[in-house]
């Protein structure tokens, strides 16, 4: 508090600003060192203020402390050489970096994502070595479901050691699981946007049958745990669709151009679904998939 | 280098940033620590404390409340971290403050005088009572709230306010 607010003066001009041209002198800031009384109040507060702005000034009192306050630098000497054993047992807040990225992911989803991008990887490098066999793309045909891979760790009690904090958040809910969804799919999708496109698998392709396995991942994950929902449509995709295919040695129907209609359709339904579900992603009892 | 740019290193965890830091502001904030409080235990883990903080918290320091200037925070956090060293100390003793060394005194320095406070006011200023400047200490150089001054002077705070209003009249009658 400035001293003109604490008296609720206007008439600021009349009074000097609280600016020091000078330095205060050595004899001062020694007796000031010192703890010595029978200093005026005035220039108590002169030397205080002035000492909060002034390095060099504090220099000087650092290099008096030794001759004039013994206790005062043994005190010093004391402090830091606890600080220096403390120190490196203290946890430290993180940068403010890292916490932007952790308000869009929970701690361990990034060797999910690792995974994913590996899954893709693998699928690319198949590809590409059995380029000369008649097969259907494998990235195209893992496409719907990798993100699947990543969106199971999203809301689970295993891999947030907060989650029950999470859950009470203001913020918990499906805007949470959607946004943390959204992460996901960014990190996911360019990557197989990529790699499609190396083995001539558009995204047009693939993008909607993508969107439509995540959000019923989110559908189902109401019912029975986001972590089960993605693995059973996980496994019901690689079952139903990836074996017959690579057996028959020939592109699914459901990947076809001719089925991406019934694919918009199915998408719009699932997120009708998802909206008017919404209120079982908040309060602990009805989220059954915060259930380990 | 600053003691700004110095506090954004260890923010980064750089601990000889720290350490320089340490270095320069240490000496300061005992002295100034001393002159508030005398018992010398309390000091050591109030320093102690508020390093540590430092070392904890620069990455939260913006200098949003204090103009900018990390010394000025480290002041800030100290005040407050003196506050309840004295708070917690009077839960457990109940022993009686250590009365502030303030005793009234010639204005001997006057050559340092004027500079900042202007004759004016540094003469109403002493010739304050030494409660009432006390309060005023603790509220205006100190920048602690009613609260926080009650505990520090270990008195009520309807005390507090009492002075500080009786300060302020009296400034503000020597002043006009």
């Amino acid at each position: 508090m400035r001293l003109a607010t604490f008296l609720g003066r206007r008439d600021r001009a009349r009074k000097p600003v609280a600016v020091a041209p000078d330095h205060v002198p050595r004899a001062v800031l020694a007796r000031y060192a010192a703890g010595a009384p029978g200093f005026g109040t005035d220039a108590l507060w002169t030397v205080e203020a002035h000492l909060e702005s002034c390095p060099s000034c504090r220099g000087v009192l650092a290099e008096a402390l030794e001759r004039y306050s013994p206790e005062t630098a043994s005190l010093l000497n004391l402090v830091g050489s606890r600080l220096a054993t403390e120190l490196p047992r203290t946890a430290r807040m993180p940068a403010r970096r890292r916490r932007r990225v952790a308000r869009w992911a929970p701690p361990g989803l990034w060797a999910w994502l690792v995974m994913a991008l590996a899954v893709v990887g693998a699928a690319l490098g198949l590809d590409v070595a059995g380029s000369s066999r008649v097969l259907p793309s494998l990235v195209l045909l893992v496409a719907p479901v990798a993100p699947l891979i990543g969106v199971a760790s999203l809301w689970s009690t295993g891999l947030d050691p907060a989650h029950e904090l999470v859950v009470a958040s203001p913020r918990a809910g499906l805007y949470m699981v959607l946004r943390r969804t959204l992460a996901v799919l960014i990190v996911v999708v360019p990557a197989l946007t990529v790699a499609g496109l190396a083995v001539g698998a558009s995204p047009a392709r693939w993008l909607l049958p993508c969107l439509a396995f995540t959000a019923g991942a989110l559908v189902l994950g109401e019912l029975i745990g986001l972590g089960w929902a993605a693995f059973s449509l996980g496994l019901a995709w690689t079952a139903g669709v990836i074996a017959p295919s690579l057996l028959a040695a020939r592109t699914p129907l459901l990947l076809e151009p001719a089925s991406l209609p019934y694919w918009s359709g199915f998408t719009v339904l699932i997120g009708l679904a998802l909206l008017l579900r919404r209120d079982a992603y908040t309060g602990l009892r009805s989220a059954p998939w915060f259930v380990r | 280098m600053d003691e700004e740019q110095l506090v954004r290193r260890v923010a980064r965890g750089d601990r000889d940033a720290f350490d320089e830091l340490y270095r320069r502001t240490s000496p300061w904030l005992a002295v100034r620590l001393r002159r508030r409080c005398a018992d010398d235990d309390v000091v050591a883990d109030v320093m102690q404390e508020t390093y540590l903080a430092v070392w904890r918290a620069a990455a939260a320091f913006a200098g949003a409340g204090v103009g900018g200037s990390a010394v000025g925070w480290l002041w800030t956090i100290a005040a407050r971290r003196l506050v309840d060293a004295l708070r917690r100390r009077s839960r457990d003793a109940r022993a009686p403050h250590a009365a502030l060394p303030m005793p009234p005194a010639p204005p001997a320095e006057d050559e340092v005088l004027g500079t900042v406070l202007g004759d004016e006011i540094g003469a109403a200023l002493n010739r304050l009572a030494p409660e009432l400047r006390q309060v005023l200490q603790a509220m205006v150089l100190d920048g602690l709230t009613v609260r926080e001054t009650a505990v520090l002077l270990g008195v009520p705070e309807g005390t507090v306010k009492t002075r500080a209003r009786r300060a302020r009249i009296a400034l503000r009658e020597a002043l006009s």
